[in-house]
């Protein structure tokens, strides 16, 4: 899953700015959304695009190229969770640079498809006269779920949210010089600049040196991503116009409600869990405490592609604070379960610090089917939840007790109504592959 | 009896609409520098006369006055006041509504508008420097940024009113973006140094103020030099795109109303605006020995540290601002222009409508404000019978009436449409209808703001709103109010605003 950004000047010096600087440290703050690739493209003064992509995070990428880094007033920017997963650079027979998050349904791999995205985008604002509505009517014909921002060879930044919506994309501002967009919010605040309110579904804006322009947004309000509620975005963002951080309280509350269990204390699984964790903790009056220390840098267990660099991640990450379990019964709450093993090594982790029961609540519904707009969500067979009922659940992970919230229990606790929701990989058969 | 209005864009359409209203049935006289299409129509319909000429030029202004026999003269925009043209029309004794050339400092000079606040105490002010050059203006920053934390974010402007500069506004807020942010600074320093190198007659060149954070709203006054008459509170909208993005316009479009406050202005703050204003007349008619007789306009903010707080002062009405102004005012403008030119304002009582909010948005090209020539030259279009229908108005701004009668955009800002209402956000709504009725027939693109008077904008200037009351009530409460007051390692207290008084009447200026 990458994250995005677009970033544009206007004004007087203009072309003083810097694009990569400020990209840099907002694809830091897109992290979460995947640290495999990273890729930067900017023009300046002229026609020619400026392009670079590597591997690794975005700190290494920015650290390593430091005397190549790509220069410009205009820029996007994108940090991938997937291996070699770099802006899509067209050459005709309209130059532009892509990224792309989410996936479209022009084939069956998600690279191929981004790239044939970018080729029909290319055309089009080659062949048609007004680029916005071509570039409207494009997403509108594209299926799939996806936000994307171009920047091509005229200082155009093309941004938008295909009418589906179910990736994030958001808008700010500041002064009267720049504009941007990115995945998540926390990116604009990391960048200094000004919410301005999320991109809409359906809808696409254009940056130009003559104006900003944008379409009708569809009448839809969408279809948002609950998974980014639940685990992907940070949590001192808002995802369409909803804080992050108020929904997994509402969601630790919502579990508490429907998930009650009597124990001595609430331990969340650093670090998504811990809000959800708090929200049980307030609605129980069961108390809350650190049950870990990170070591290391914060790596996100489930996005982590390889089952070795999985279970360093793990490892590194939750070292059990004995104190705070030790003679006592916990619920260990965390965010989802994928394959199960994270889970594994922390009930048993806790055991052995002392936990008499551990009783573990999930603040979402069971994982049963891949994403089919790009989350890494791996495949059926992988997923523990989906194979076995949840006492079968219990025994294998060497818990007292496992429950799950349900996908309608979920839904109330994010607030938004069912029809505006993509819960396809909390549901059996959502998944088209 | 003959009124000569001054200035050819939308604020002085709508000037001239509001004479045609007046139960003294002026006849209309005109001098600008485009043939708007709404003021050549009420001239024409008024028994007077549209003439084109410079009107920065004295000469031009006082020869057509005395030739058409003018009674009352009003000025619209400010550059004739910064080239005396007021000035010369009471030389010759004809009354003109409008600050004379050394009255209008406040709004040609921006640092001595600050001077002035500062040497005089009044409430409403920024901190501020000014800057001979480039090098001064960075070298003192850099010096000073850790023990005067205000540098940190800042406000460049030219120090006078220079060619289209506009403002910057930085803030140094993220360690890890300072080089660059510092870098896009000192840039600026160096180009307004080579743009205000023309200006020998002043000695500074580029003023820094500290940067305020929250809603900002314009109060328009009548003024004859005692008595200060406010009107109702407008805001205007500086962005060229929606939701305050995009570069710096003259003003996108503006809103007031239902009554004298904005939804989001208390009355006390209302107040305080006015006695912040009043002090600025007062202040410069003491330093000038001139007497004030015109239009003039605080653009306020509220700010943390002051609360009600100047940005700029105009020193005639504010366009678009005028527009929602006029539109809302019941008294007719004759018998205001008249009393301020018999210095009798104290005995009038300005009505306005108390029923009605009036939004206003400016429809400009494509290509206003940055590329202006581009801009240019488009044939109009208007479907007036539709905006009628809808209950809006238009007043012609940057447009040219040719001689085949077509109109074409003149690169800035092509029209106004204004619609009231109850509230705000129904009059946006209308003006949102009827948009379409004005298009360019050759192809080339027009752009509005939506934004501008809906729910959703007017939810942001409340949030701003009362998150700066907040800070500003507490200073209040805590007897603080405009105190620049802080603590610095190694120096211990200091007080920014002493700092900056010491440095204005050091010995180096005296």
């Amino acid at each position: 899953m990458p994250g995005l950004i677009g970033f544009y000047t206007f004004g007087e010096g203009r072309e003083n700015w810097d694009a990569s600087h400020f990209i840099h440290y907002g694809l830091n703050a897109l992290q979460g959304r995947g640290q495999e690739s990273v890729s930067l493209a900017t023009i300046g003064q002229g026609n020619t695009l400026h392009t670079l992509s590597g591997k690794g995070g975005v700190e290494e990428f920015f650290q390593k190229n430091r005397a190549s880094i790509p220069k410009g007033f205009i820029g996007i920017g994108q940090t991938s969770s997937y291996l070699e997963d770099y802006l899509v650079h067209v050459k005709t027979p309209y130059e532009m640079v892509l990224a792309l998050d989410g996936t479209t349904d022009l084939h069956e791999n998600r690279g191929e498809a981004t790239k044939l995205f970018a080729r029909q985008l290319s055309q089009l604002l080659h062949s048609e006269k007004e680029p916005l509505k071509a570039t409207s009517m494009l997403i509108n014909k594209i299926g799939g779920g996806y936000s994307f921002a171009a920047l091509t060879h005229k200082q155009e930044l093309i941004t938008g949210r295909n009418p589906l919506g179910v990736k994030p994309l958001e808008t700010g501002s500041v002064g009267f010089d720049i504009s941007a967009v990115a995945s998540e919010t926390c990116a604009l605040d990391v960048m200094g600049i000004d919410q301005t309110g999320s991109v809409e579904t359906g809808e696409v804006i254009m940056f130009s040196p003559e104006d900003i322009r944008g379409n009708t947004p569809a009448t839809d309000a969408g279809n948002f991503c609950s998974y980014e509620y639940v685990y992907l975005a940070r949590l001192d963002s808002q995802v369409n116009s909803l804080p992050v951080a108020k929904v997994r309280n509402s969601i630790g509350r919502e579990l508490a409600k429907t998930h009650p269990v009597k124990a001595d204390v609430v331990i969340g699984v650093p670090e998504t869990a811990l809000p959800i964790a708090n929200g049980y903790s307030q609605e129980s009056g069961m108390p809350q405490e650190p049950g870990f220390m990170r070591t290391g840098e914060n790596i996100r267990a489930a996005l982590e592609p390889t089952q070795k660099e999985r279970l360093v991640g793990v490892q590194l990450k939750l070292n059990p604070i004995k104190s705070a379990v030790e003679g006592k019964d916990v619920v260990l709450v965390d965010d989802s379960v994928v394959r199960g093993n994270t889970l594994r090594n922390t009930v048993l982790n806790l055991k052995r610090s002392g936990a008499k029961q551990i009783h573990v609540r999930i603040g979402s519904p069971t994982l049963v089917s891949p994403c089919p707009y790009g989350v890494e969500i791996p495949p059926r067979d992988e997923l523990i939840s989906g194979s076995l009922s949840e006492k079968e659940l219990a025994n294998n992970v060497g818990a007292d007790s496992i429950s799950f919230m349900t996908a309608e229990e979920l839904q109330h606790a994010i607030g938004l109504p069912r029809q505006n929701l993509c819960m396809r990989c909390f549901e059996n058969g959502g998944a088209k592959r | 009896m003959r009124v000569m209005g001054v200035g050819g864009g939308a604020r002085e359409h709508a000037l001239a609409w509001k004479l045609s209203l007046s139960d003294h049935k002026p006849e209309i006289f005109w001098i600008a520098e485009n043939r708007n299409p709404g003021i050549h129509k009420i001239c024409r319909d008024y028994k007077g006369e549209l003439r084109i000429g410079r009107t920065t030029d004295p000469k031009t202004i006082v020869r057509s006055a005395r030739g058409w026999g003018i009674d009352i003269v009003v000025v619209g925009p400010e550059e004739p006041g910064f080239h005396a043209i007021p000035d010369a029309l009471e030389k010759e004794g004809i009354q003109c509504i409008g600050a004379s050339q050394e009255l209008s400092i406040i709004e040609r000079s921006k640092a001595d508008l600050r001077r002035l606040q500062w040497e005089n105490n009044l409430p409403g002010k920024l901190l501020f420097r000014t800057f001979k050059n480039a090098r001064e203006a960075s070298g003192y920053i850099r010096k000073n940024i850790d023990t005067q934390p205000w540098l940190q974010n800042i406000v460049i402007k030219p120090a006078r009113q220079s060619g289209g500069k506009g403002v910057k506004l930085i803030e140094d807020q993220q360690i890890y973006l300072h080089d660059e942010k510092e870098r896009f600074k000192e840039a600026y320093f160096d180009s307004l140094q080579a743009s205000m190198a023309a200006y020998s007659d002043i000695e500074d060149k580029i003023l820094v103020e500290e940067k305020a954070w929250g809603p900002e709203y314009s109060l328009q006054c009548f003024t004859d030099g005692k008595t200060v008459l406010g009107t109702p509170l407008v805001q205007d909208n500086k962005s060229a795109h929606d939701f305050d993005s995009g570069p710096e316009t003259g003003g996108m479009g503006s809103i007031s109303g239902p009554d004298m406050t904005l939804p989001f202005i208390t009355r006390e703050e209302y107040d305080k605006s006015l006695k912040i204003v009043e002090g600025i007349v007062e202040a410069v008619q003491k330093k000038t020995g001139k007497a004030y007789h015109g239009m003039v306009g605080g653009q306020m903010m509220l700010t943390e540290n002051e609360g009600p707080t100047i940005i700029e002062m105009y020193s005639r009405l504010g366009d678009p601002e005028a527009i929602n102004m006029l539109s809302m005012l019941k008294t007719d403008i004759v018998d205001i222009f008249q009393a301020i030119a018999e210095r009798r304002l104290s005995r009038l009582k300005l009505e306005f409508t108390n029923e009605d909010a009036a939004v206003v948005k400016v429809v400009a090209p494509n290509g206003y404000p940055e590329k202006r020539e581009k801009a240019k030259g488009h044939p109009v279009q208007v479907f007036e019978t539709n905006i009628k229908r809808n209950g809006c108005y238009l007043f012609w701004g940057s447009a040219d009436l040719q001689e085949d009668q077509q109109v074409v955009t003149g690169g800035s800002r092509l029209l106004a449409l204004m619609a009231m209402d109850h509230t705000l956000p129904p009059a946006s709504a209308r003006i949102e209808k009827t948009v379409s009725s004005v298009q360019l027939t050759d192809g080339w693109g027009l752009y509005h703001r939506s934004d501008i008077g809906t729910d959703r904008l007017l939810a942001k200037r409340r949030d701003a709103a009362e998150r700066v009351r907040r800070l500003y009530k507490y200073r209040e409460e805590h007897g603080i109010l405009g105190s620049r007051m802080g603590w610095v390692p190694n120096l211990g207290r200091i007080d920014t605003s002493q700092l900056l008084l010491k440095e204005m009447h050091g010995p180096e200026k005296a």
